[in-house]
């Protein structure tokens, strides 16, 4: 962007920090707690913490701020035991020309990945679902959950370990 | 199950794509390449449930607006500390004008009144006369001005004084009549005890009661009278040797009236009483006994001699 500093109390900034995390931030509680009311309150809370501190936070704090404080309310959040995940698969378009057993199978196959997944320990899930469903970096996760890097590396070898040994041969 | 199991950060790396050449070849080979590269493709096909960005938004719009609503209206208004800082000015200032304020009542010719002191004692204040206190710390510093006549009934406590011109009386909880006039100074105790100083004399006696004491012309004179006589609260002024002149002044302050006193002798002594209620009667309990005629002359009572 540019050298100027941006106010977070400003109409266009608040959408823009709005418009580019909160997507991230929802995945990222939803993962923990496989409830995505749950998610979308600590977002709005999150989002309204940020408001009302708006003029105490620059631009480039205001990631990490939201992580910091979406993290402490879900700590915050006791009943946040019932983990149910439930990811929509989409095969791509060039998946379409396989045959029925095919697609038997790779849906079963999926079904037993989703349980995997949903068992998975907290930590596991939540860096495995990150770097795999959003994408990001084991950067950009160190400074989500504010653990380092190479913690994140370890769990994401965890969490693969483990869903191998769950889903066993194919 | 191989090197990956050993290596913490193995399987993060083949994820991220930051395995070597040789290592990618070799895990291409062992038997769990297959799984997890399929758990990898897989995985990345997943979703996380759908969420609401535009409706999330608008509800934080829907904050802001009522906070910055909020905000605005505190600011058109005084601020909180202006209030708080004002209203500490008028309380302190209204406490410091009310507890420093001297108290001040007066009566009037034929008037009474009876005034309650902060500390509950009573002060029945014969006519034309002047009390005044201080409120301020008054049950440590119980002084009272007096001009004219009061009774005094004074709750125990700290000492109780009265200043007067000629004097002053200092008691610990008593009843008692105190008379303060241009050269005439009058204390009766009628209960507990009574300290009576004077201002000139550098006298001090202390009173019982039915003992009373007065000064007349600076020099203190003492005497007894009967405490369950009538007095002035029950409508009767009662006198006992008493200088003629206080008579006379006590009944124009009780009938409002004026005397021509010139044409006989005021430093006679005269023992009796007077009602408050009949001027004519009160008159001629007074006068006669005093062998002094009086008639009246354009509002003014004209005493007259009987004697010369």
């Amino acid at each position: 962007m540019n050298n100027e500093i941006k106010s977070v109390c400003e109409e266009k900034t608040y959408k823009l920090i709005f418009d580019s995390h909160s997507k991230a931030l929802f995945n990222f509680i939803y993962y923990k707690c496989g409830d995505s009311e749950q998610a979308e309150d600590i977002v709005q809370e999150a989002f309204i913490k940020l408001w009302d501190n708006c003029s105490n936070i620059i631009f480039d704090k205001a990631k990490s701020f939201l992580f910091t404080v979406a993290r402490n309310l879900f700590l915050n959040e006791v009943a946040h035991k019932k983990i149910v995940l439930q990811h929509k698969s989409n095969l791509g378009p060039d998946r379409t020309d396989e045959t029925p057993e095919f697609l038997m199978e790779e849906k079963e196959f999926m079904v037993k990945l989703k349980k995997a997944i949903a068992d998975l320990p907290e930590k596991q899930r939540e860096v495995f679902l990150l770097s795999r469903i959003d994408k990001k970096k084991y950067s950009e996760i160190s400074e989500m959950l504010g653990i380092s890097i190479k913690a994140v590396e370890k769990r994401m070898s965890q969490a693969l370990v483990i869903l191998r040994e769950k889903i066993g041969d194919i | 199950m191989e090197k990956y199991s050993q290596d913490e950060t193995f399987l993060a790396r083949w994820i991220s794509g930051d395995l070597s050449t040789e290592e990618l070849d070799e895990f291409q080979k062992s038997k769990d390449y297959p799984v997890l590269k399929r758990i990898n493709d897989a995985s990345q096909r997943l979703e996380a449930p759908k969420f609401d960005q535009q409706n999330l938004f608008n509800k934080l719009e829907q904050y802001k607006t009522n906070r910055l609503q909020q905000e605005k209206r505190t600011i058109k208004l005084i601020p909180n500390w202006a209030i708080a800082v004002a209203a500490s000015v008028v309380i302190a200032f209204g406490l410091f004008y009310f507890l420093t304020a001297e108290s001040h009542y007066n009566t009037g010719f034929g008037q009474q009144m009876a005034v309650t002191l902060p500390d509950r004692s009573q002060v029945q204040l014969n006519s034309n006369s002047d009390l005044d206190f201080k409120s301020l710390n008054w049950k440590n510093n119980r002084e009272i001005n007096l001009e004219g006549e009061a009774f005094f009934d004074v709750e125990k406590g700290q000492s109780f004084k009265v200043y007067t011109e000629e004097g002053v009386v200092e008691v610990l909880g008593t009843e008692f009549n105190v008379i303060s006039r241009a050269n005439y100074f009058e204390v009766r105790c009628q209960e507990g005890k009574v300290k009576v100083s004077s201002t000139d004399a550098n006298d001090e006696v202390v009173l019982l009661p039915g003992n009373a004491v007065r000064i007349v012309n600076n020099k203190l004179e003492k005497w007894d009278y009967n405490i369950s006589e009538p007095n002035w609260l029950i409508g009767e002024s009662t006198f006992q040797n008493t200088p003629l002149s206080q008579v006379i002044i006590s009944l124009q302050n009780q009938f409002g009236i004026t005397f021509d006193a010139s044409n006989i002798n005021l430093s006679e002594r005269f023992t009796g009483g007077f009602t408050h209620k009949n001027l004519n009667l009160a008159l001629k309990t007074v006068m006669t006994p005093m062998d002094i005629s009086y008639s009246v002359d354009d509002n003014k009572i004209i005493l007259k001699d009987l004697d010369n």
